[in-house]
């Protein structure tokens, strides 16, 4: 089944066109890698994906569960099943963790005609999810993120895809900044929450993280467009060859 | 310096009137004259004033308030009150309202009373917090005062319960103008919490003109929240001023929510060594609102701390108005001041200023301040739609997350729990 369909999709910020043309599927169950190095679109891709404004589509279309994705706003998104992992994870100081996640769990499963969940089914939930993640319950109540360590921020992403349960994930450079030991209980965590009805799409710089996720697919960006899909061997050709090679690989000037 | 001096109410005529109703304290008479003999001189401040710069007293002027209540209102105090054990005097259109208020069981050594009965007993703390001659406000007050509460409480006595001042106009008496005095006096060593609530429905007008009094003798120490949530169309006039003695300490809690005009001075006086204050403040204006909020703390001696911080949240064109003074003087070094004064604007209609200030004689002192103005961060509004939440919703959480520090300095839980909870009904719901 089709999860996410995006069509020769042209995105552009203040009159600079960064998405020249993507086209990619992604059916349910399935992993897709983005790689690409910097400046190719990565993170103006998962930025289009969850909603964020400033962006204008002057071509294109993405279609999510047979829904036009591009008319919602993000929360209705979110609510739908989208989420966005965070490549910088943003600091709310004032707002605890632990009312966070409440709130978003609330608001989709409101969206799902399912009732609010009282405060002891609640944490009993939030608690076997921080089990997945290796996370202390004290991170429940300090402020979203404030404070945290670059690997605990990441973590605190993936807790909050964890409870939210989505359909479709976005994980944008979800390994920047971690060490070995962080990037393995990241991968863990979004390893355990892999599934049929569930799709992944990682948006990353480098191989590394394949190595702890390994994806169904391998799609190279470069320049705004997809230039090069293929399967995991994909990433390890890149990573051997560098990106001038995949691009030089289907005539491009490197 | 030019004065306002023309009123639609007469001030003057009420103020010879209430003279002569009966007073028999000659303190009182004495007090009463002198405010007279001062506001006929001084009328109420101009913006040539410095003070009073930013803050215009125009529509003030232009509004004839009235001071005859022919019959005072009921109201609900539930809907009002912060706390419910508490020991409670309620004052509805500048009148007690003995059934509403329960001032039974007070401990011995304390004294809860309405100001009205207790005009001799009170008599020698008036007018020494404040001075007569700084402001036509205080003259006014101080020639109009008719009602309030006077506490006082014998060395050593730590009060469990809060003692909570409800100050309500009921909007039977149109254009209301009430003159309170408050006076606190805390013996050695006295605990205490003292809670100031003004409040009235939509669509009331009046005046409510206010200043509380308040002695701190050597390690008395006073919780003190004033929280006024006034109708969009009140005038709110009010100061809190306090003298500090040795080891007192005054955690001085303002939050402002109401009225079209509101203005708090708050001044301490740091008398003797190891006393502190702290000044925390959070005013929520919308629409044409006005706020303004001015502080001065005296660092008079050394060894002396103060803490202050003053948070605004500004949607529609409301204005606020913070002005902060910290004053060391030569002698008192070892003084640690920290003044910050933070707000956030949802809208471009909206105004602040902001003016700490610090003026240090002393030269071994540790004093910091600074003031802020932002917006709401949009990827931190970006982050949270993109878990759910409604933009609106996102808004509010991210507003009271502005204020939240201010409210997390609130001591007593249930207070801040019930303050919390008016603040979130001000916060747009999706």
């Amino acid at each position: 089944m089709k999860i996410l369909e995006i069509k020769n999709l042209h995105a552009s910020i203040d009159g600079t066109e960064i998405l020249r043309g993507i086209d990619l599927t992604v059916d349910a169950g399935e992993v897709h890698a983005i790689m690409g190095p910097n400046g190719a679109g990565k993170s103006t891709l998962s930025n289009v994906l969850a909603g964020r404004e400033g962006y204008d589509i002057t071509e294109g279309e993405i279609i999510y569960k047979g829904e036009n994705l591009l008319a919602l706003a993000p929360e209705d998104r979110a609510q739908r099943g989208v989420f966005l992992a965070f490549q910088y994870p943003v600091e709310i100081p004032g707002v605890s963790n632990i009312y966070l996640l409440k709130a978003a769990l609330n608001a989709v499963r409101k969206y799902q005609g399912l009732e609010e969940l009282d405060a002891i089914d609640f944490l009993t939930l939030v608690r076997s999810k921080l089990e997945l993640v290796q996370m202390d319950e004290q991170f429940l109540h300090r402020s979203v993120n404030e404070g945290f360590s670059g690997g605990e921020k990441k973590r605190n992403e993936i807790l909050q895809m964890a409870l939210l349960e989505p359909t479709l994930a976005i994980l944008d450079e979800t390994d920047s900044g971690l060490d070995i030991d962080a990037l393995k209980v990241v991968s863990e965590g979004v390893n355990a929450l892999r599934n049929s009805d569930r799709s992944i799409v990682m948006i990353t710089h480098y191989q590394r993280l394949l190595d702890y996720i390994v994806p169904d697919f391998v799609h190279v960006l470069s320049e705004g467009r997809i230039i090069k899909s293929g399967d995991k061997n994909l990433a390890k050709e890149l990573e051997k060859s560098g990106y001038s090679w995949a691009k030089e690989s289907v005539g491009l000037p490197a | 310096m030019k004065q306002l001096m023309e009123f639609h109410t007469d001030f003057i005529s009420v103020a010879e009137m209430r003279r002569e109703n009966g007073l028999p304290d000659e303190t009182w008479r004495r007090l009463r004259k002198l405010g007279q003999e001062q506001f006929v001189q001084k009328g109420l401040p101009g913006k040539k004033d410095e003070d009073w710069k930013y803050t215009s007293l125009w529509a003030f002027s232009q509004q004839a308030f009235n001071h005859d209540v022919a019959q005072p209102g009921h109201v609900v105090v539930s809907d009002w009150q912060l706390l419910n054990d508490a020991y409670q005097l309620v004052i509805v259109d500048g009148h007690v309202d003995f059934t509403a208020s329960s001032l039974t069981g007070l401990p011995e050594g304390v004294t809860v009373k309405p100001l009205s009965q207790s005009l001799e007993q009170v008599a020698p703390h008036l007018n020494q917090q404040i001075d007569l001659e700084k402001t036509g406000f205080n003259a006014l007050n101080t020639m109009l005062m008719s009602e309030g509460v006077f506490i006082h409480v014998a060395a050593g006595v730590k009060l469990k319960k809060p003692i909570e001042l409800l100050v309500v106009n009921s909007g039977v008496t149109e254009d209301l103008a009430v003159h309170l005095r408050n006076v606190v006096v805390l013996e050695a060593a006295v605990q205490a919490s003292f809670i100031e609530i003004y409040a009235s429905k939509e669509g009331i007008t009046g005046l409510t003109d206010v200043i509380t009094e308040i002695n701190l003798a050597e390690s008395a120490e006073l919780f003190h929240y004033k929280f006024q949530r006034e109708s969009l169309t009140h005038f709110h006039v009010a100061t809190m001023a306090a003298k500090q003695a040795a080891s007192s300490r005054w955690h001085n809690h303002n939050i402002s929510l109401g009225a079209q005009l509101a203005r708090n001075d708050i001044h301490s006086e740091l008398l003797g060594e190891q006393s502190h204050v702290t000044m925390n403040g959070l005013y929520l204006v919308d629409g044409q609102q006005h706020v303004d909020n001015h502080s001065r703390i005296d660092h008079v001696v050394p060894n002396t701390t103060s803490d202050e911080l003053y948070k605004g949240v500004l949607d529609g064109k409301s204005h606020a108005v913070f002005n902060g003074k910290v004053m060391v003087y030569k002698y008192a070094q070892k003084t640690d001041a920290n003044q910050a004064n933070k707000n956030l604007l949802l809208s471009r209609g909206c105004e602040i200023d902001s003016k700490p200030e610090m003026e240090i004689y002393a030269d071994d002192v540790k004093c910091g301040h600074g003031s802020a103005v932002g917006q709401i961060d949009e990827s931190a509004l970006f982050f949270l739609r993109t878990r759910g939440l409604s933009e609106t919703s996102a808004r509010s959480l991210l507003t009271f997350a502005f204020a939240a520090d201010v409210i997390q300095r609130i001591e007593d839980p249930a207070i801040r729990d019930a303050i919390t909870g008016v603040i979130e009904q001000r916060l747009p719901r999706s």
